[in-house]
């Protein structure tokens, strides 16, 4: 009789839902994927439900059920928390209290209640949130033996543990406890560059490479002390994180010499040099206490898990250092991998049971296509119930081939395709992917598909055997968790020393040509590479290969099939929409074909399209390209405003409307302003005389928007700003400070 | 959420073949869906020739019949099934829709399959959805959305097939004709009211208080919803070569005694005569039950039948099944 556990993780970021039968990986789901909630932390209702569907059974079919946590410990970090900082660490311990007592430590019921049972063991088990992450990260590596290290924020107490997995399951050996902590360090970093903690990581993780690591040295002096046996202890004066929510305070802005960017300000130097400093002391503490890890426990292999494992070029350095011979990383590295460790963890304590390689040498994570995939028939149902236009070729050649020439013609296209990732990467099954050969690509997928940021690079997906023709990697990379350099021999050559002279200007840097790939070369000439195997992923692998017999490079650009601010798409509705709502010019959903200029654009898309750029969350702005000028609106050159960026919608709500479309056949996207914003010519003329003079003017604007008649001027304000611009008047080229501010 | 559903230009719709899926539940939970390879929500692919020795019934309904809020095995259609001895159910049941589409879809799918009876289960609600020209539903989104129906109307030959193929599109509710808008099925007359009566478990009272009968369609033999629906069945009743079966499924109004149930018990047996096919009602065996037992044949507001209602129905179905399977031809 099988032995079915279910395994939970929710109530703190990114909830999600897995189900082990007999050691085997049977589903693992994020709730945000069903919810369409990023990182939702809710109970996994849907997650849940997807778990038992894909496992086809019933709750009392389940021999247990695991949460990812134990809610008492939790209490008890917060409470001793408390009492340590006194009267400074009262709300916190408050926000806590009402945090634990309203939701966690009434766990189980809210188990009982969704799923009506809690299995034959009739109790929830409790797995301690670092012995989930590295069960998460042990079992299903490809390793019989080997230490294992998880660091993120915090669990319970530990944010940081080392420890050993063999045949009998799991040791923690050591750990580091709360408040000192790898992944609250770069978090407050994280927040610092007005990024968003527990989400925007990884941004500054891309940001870095663009920076100087200037500010080591005083990381070193004042928030960390690493120690030679790969300890460390922060130093806690400088954090706001535990007597309230945010993550720094006053010293530490003061040490840094700035404030904390405000989210909707543009990336500085700043930020590119303070981002660069952490991840060089993140990757000195990671291969220290990698060292003591393979000190204690004197294993060839290291596997990792927490959310700090997701910093792929920490790991890529950690590689290359070769303190092991080799690595394995848990995908869904953050908390949502914690259901699927505690499943696996009580999987192992039941009767032993790992999930079993799918290959020999490979690992058991099954590619991390773990989640929901869509039937022939329930896509053709999707179609016909819409009546949408499309394609159907079943034949796997001819439709990569197809799929193949459209991308290599520089068109851009959504693919979906067999079991949805587990894990915060796409990696094939649901993905946006472009030619790496063009040098728009990345400007063209950032602002016209996921409108966002353009300094973001994107990832290399490459056929595994072409893998070492391309990039320095001597190894699989199935999950796109290690960065490796792109060839000596296809790097371009550049000049380092000019990005100084460049100024806050970017864009010349971000655009530049770096190696034959370049919309997957990141400024340091370094890729995030996934490698793509026949036997894991058999759709997405012939895609490579047809790609690669008509360019000669088996090699697309790979991104998350989503865009800004929302979650990666589930179903083949989620995918239309977000089809729909982009630049996309091609969706694959399995068999079928979609192209864009067959379909009719709906309303609801177009107004989704608007509040988007409208509700600019926290992501920094997004450059307009150099030398582009204005385009004129309904005639008049002096409502138009060409910018890769941001209209608010209060702004828009206070000039009484707003226009807002796609120019088709640029490369960047244009927002135009709609001509309610005029009346303000007094206003104009009065202030204005140049373009530095309205810049100033957009910033007292921005900095005093309960202003309602600054609020009035804007669009006027941006009009003149690019008819200076157009006319080459006054100073020349308009900061692009102003292209950023919309 | 999957989509369960795929559109039929004839039918209007059907489920989505070899599906799997489970289906969150009122109150937390959730069922589990599985479908055959022609679409519909029934544990046997659907095959032309019995095998040899067994015996076969096909099975038309709604959601009732078809198991919302319950898994495939816990259904009436498939208990009578492990009840009654070389018995395999094609259950054909498909939510939302009424005899009008189900005739339908035993038109386009059951006329070519081997069969010993025909059971046509007649919730009693129906008789509004066979006077609609157009239903909600809820999108993956969870919003509602609204979509013509194929139906029928009476003619001087009898009913008369209209809105084949069915538009695929939504209707925008707003862009019909008033005359239209009265066609749309709101799900009983007054839905909301009905709700909150639900939520607040006085909804037994206050249609005792009021008298208020929700199927008034059901009064008078010549009411013209009543009058569709009937016709609607004698002519699919008479088309069929075989013995049938109709059997009207109550609702919790009559298992729970809020309302009589004499009106529609009357016009289904008066229609069984009619036509002269077998006729079961399955309530007087329901009621035998405690009132404490068939306030749980129900989820709640949402008003399916659960397991145990499920099972009381098959205990009621399947002696009355055995019995004509076993008469002599």
């Amino acid at each position: 009789m099988s032995y079915q556990v279910l395994g939970i993780s929710a109530f703190y970021h990114d909830s999600a839902a897995a189900l082990v039968r007999d050691g085997e990986i049977v589903a693992a789901a994020q709730e945000e994927r069903f919810t369409r909630k990023k990182h939702d932390p809710a109970f996994p209702e849907r997650a849940v439900n997807y778990c038992l569907e894909e496992g086809f059974i019933d709750p009392s079919d389940l021999d247990a059920v695991v949460f990812y946590d134990r809610p008492l410990l939790t209490y008890d970090r917060a409470l001793k928390n408390a009492l340590q900082m006194g009267d400074a660490g009262r709300d916190q311990f408050l926000r806590s209290t009402r945090s634990l007592l309203g939701q966690k430590v009434h766990v189980e019921d809210i188990v009982r209640r969704c799923l009506g049972s809690l299995g034959r063991a009739n109790e929830l088990l409790l797995c301690e949130h670092h012995v989930a992450h590295a069960a998460s990260a042990f079992f299903p590596s490809p390793f019989e033996e080997s230490a294992i290290l998880t660091i993120d924020g915090v669990g319970e107490w530990a944010a940081l543990t080392v420890g050993r997995g063999d045949a009998s399951g799991i040791e923690i050996l050591r750990e580091i406890d709360y408040p000192h902590s790898l992944g609250l360090l770069y978090s407050a970093a994280t927040h610092h560059c007005g990024f968003k903690v527990n989400s925007g990581e990884y941004k500054l993780m891309g940001l870095a490479p663009y920076g100087e690591p200037r500010f080591v040295q005083e990381i070193r002096e004042n928030l960390i002390d690493l120690k030679d046996d790969g300890s460390f202890r922060l130093n806690t004066d400088y954090f706001g994180f535990l007597t309230g929510d945010a993550m720094t305070n006053t010293r530490f802005e003061e040490l840094f010499g700035t404030r904390r960017r405000p989210p909707h300000e543009p990336i500085s130097r700043h930020q590119m040099d303070v981002a660069a400093s952490f991840q060089v002391v993140i990757e000195e503490a990671v291969l220290a206490v990698a060292r003591f890890a393979k000190a204690e426990t004197g294993s060839r292999h290291l596997v990792l898990a927490g959310g700090v494992a997701l910093n792929c070029v920490a790991n890529g350095r950690l590689l290359r250092a070769g303190v092991f011979a080799d690595l394995w990383i848990q995908p869904a590295a953050g908390d949502a991998g914690g259901a699927l460790g505690a499943a696996l963890q009580a999987s192992h304590i039941n009767d032993g049971a790992r999930p079993r390689p799918a290959r020999p040498g490979g690992d058991g994570q099954l590619g991390s296509y773990l989640g929901p995939a869509f039937s022939d028939r329930e896509i053709r149902a999707f179609l016909d119930r819409r009546a949408l236009p499309f394609e159907h070729i079943p034949e796997l050649d001819e439709r990569s081939e197809r799929i193949a020439r459209t991308l290599a013609e520089g068109k851009v296209v959504g693919f979906f395709s067999g079991r949805m990732e587990f894990g915060p990467r796409a990696l094939g099954a649901r993905s946006i992917l472009g030619d790496p050969r063009r040098a728009d690509t990345q400007s063209k997928m950032n602002l016209q598909i996921k409108f966002r940021e353009s300094f973001r690079p994107f990832a290399p997906s490459v056929l595994e055997e072409e893998a070492g023709d391309h990039f320095e990697l001597d190894r699989a990379s199935p999950y796109m968790l290690l960065v490796a350099d792109v060839r000596k021999e296809h790097r371009l050559p550049r000049d380092r020393s000019k990005w100084r002279s460049e100024g806050e200007d970017m864009m010349p840097i971000i655009n530049e040509i770096r190696s034959h790939l370049p919309a997957i070369t990141h400024v340091d000439f370094s890729a995030r590479v996934q490698t793509v195997r026949g036997d894991t992923n058999p759709a997405f692998h012939r895609l490579l290969e047809a790609f690669g017999e008509q360019t000669g490079v088996g090699v697309v650009v790979n991104t998350s099939f989503n865009v800004r601010g929302e979650p990666i798409v589930c179903t083949p509705a989620d995918a239309f929409r977000c089809f729909m709502r982009t630049e996309i010019d091609l969706l694959v959903l399995e068999d079928y074909l979609l192209w864009k200029d067959a379909q009719s654009p709906s309303d609801e898309d177009e107004a989704w399209k608007a509040r988007l750029i409208a509700d600019d969350e926290g992501e920094s702005a997004v450059r307009a390209p150099s030398g582009s000028g204005p385009v004129p609106v309904f005639g008049d050159p002096a409502i138009a405003v060409e910018a890769g960026r941001i209209w608010r919608e209060e702004l828009a709500g206070a000039v009484g409307g707003r226009y807002f479309a796609a120019r088709p056949d640029a490369g960047l996207p244009t927002y135009y302003l709609s001509r309610e914003g005029a009346g303000v010519e007094g206003l104009r003329t009065a202030r204005l005389g140049s373009a530095n003079a309205i810049e100033e003017a957009l910033l007292e604007l921005w900095s005093d928007a309960r202003d309602e008649g600054l609020r009035a001027a804007a669009p006027a304000l941006a009009a003149l700003a690019m008819r200076l611009k157009s006319l080459d008047t006054q100073d020349g080229e308009l900061p692009e400070f102003v292209y950023t501010l919309f | 959420m999957r989509q369960q559903f795929q559109y039929h230009p004839r039918v209007g719709y059907h489920f989505v073949p070899g599906l799997k899926a489970r289906i969150p539940r009122e109150g937390g939970g959730g069922y589990l869906v599985a479908t055959n390879a022609q679409g519909f929500r029934c544990e046997h692919d659907f095959t032309p020739t019995r095998a040899a020795g067994s015996r076969r019934i096909l099975l038309f309904g709604d959601s009732f019949t078809a198991g919302d809020g319950v898994a495939n095995a816990q259904r009436y259609g498939d208990i009578v099934e492990t009840m009654v001895e070389d018995l395999e159910v094609y259950n054909f049941g498909i939510p939302g829709t009424g005899p009008d589409q189900h005739w339908l879809a035993y038109q386009t799918f059951a006329t070519a399959l081997d069969s010993d009876l025909l059971v046509i289960a007649v919730l009693v609600e129906n008789v509004r959805r066979v006077a609609a020209r157009f239903r909600y539903y809820k999108d993956d989104l969870g919003r509602r959305v609204c979509y013509a129906k194929p139906y029928f109307l009476l003619g001087p030959e009898g009913p008369e097939l209209h809105n084949v193929p069915a538009p695929r599109e939504p209707i925008d509710e707003a862009s019909l004709p008033l005359e239209d808008r009265d066609a749309i099925d709101r799900v009983g007359r007054f839905p909301r009211l009905n709700q909150l009566l639900m939520k607040t478990g006085t909804v037994g009272l206050a249609h005792r208080i009021t008298g208020h009968s929700s199927y008034p369609q059901y009064d008078h033999p010549d009411d013209p919803d009543w009058r569709l629906m009937s016709r609607v069945l004698a002519e699919w009743i008479r088309s069929h070569p075989g013995p049938v079966l109709m059997t009207p499924l109550p609702l919790y109004y009559h298992i729970e005694e809020i309302q009589d149930p004499a009106p529609y018990q009357a016009r289904f047996r008066e229609l069984a005569e009619e036509v002269g096919c077998h006729f079961h009602d399955p309530l007087p065996d329901l009621l035998t039950h405690s009132m404490d037992e068939r306030k749980r044949f129900r989820f709640g507001v949402d008003v399916h039948y659960t397991p145990k209602g499920h099972s009381a129905l098959a205990s009621s179905l399947a002696p009355v099944v055995r019995n004509l399977l076993d008469a002599p031809a």
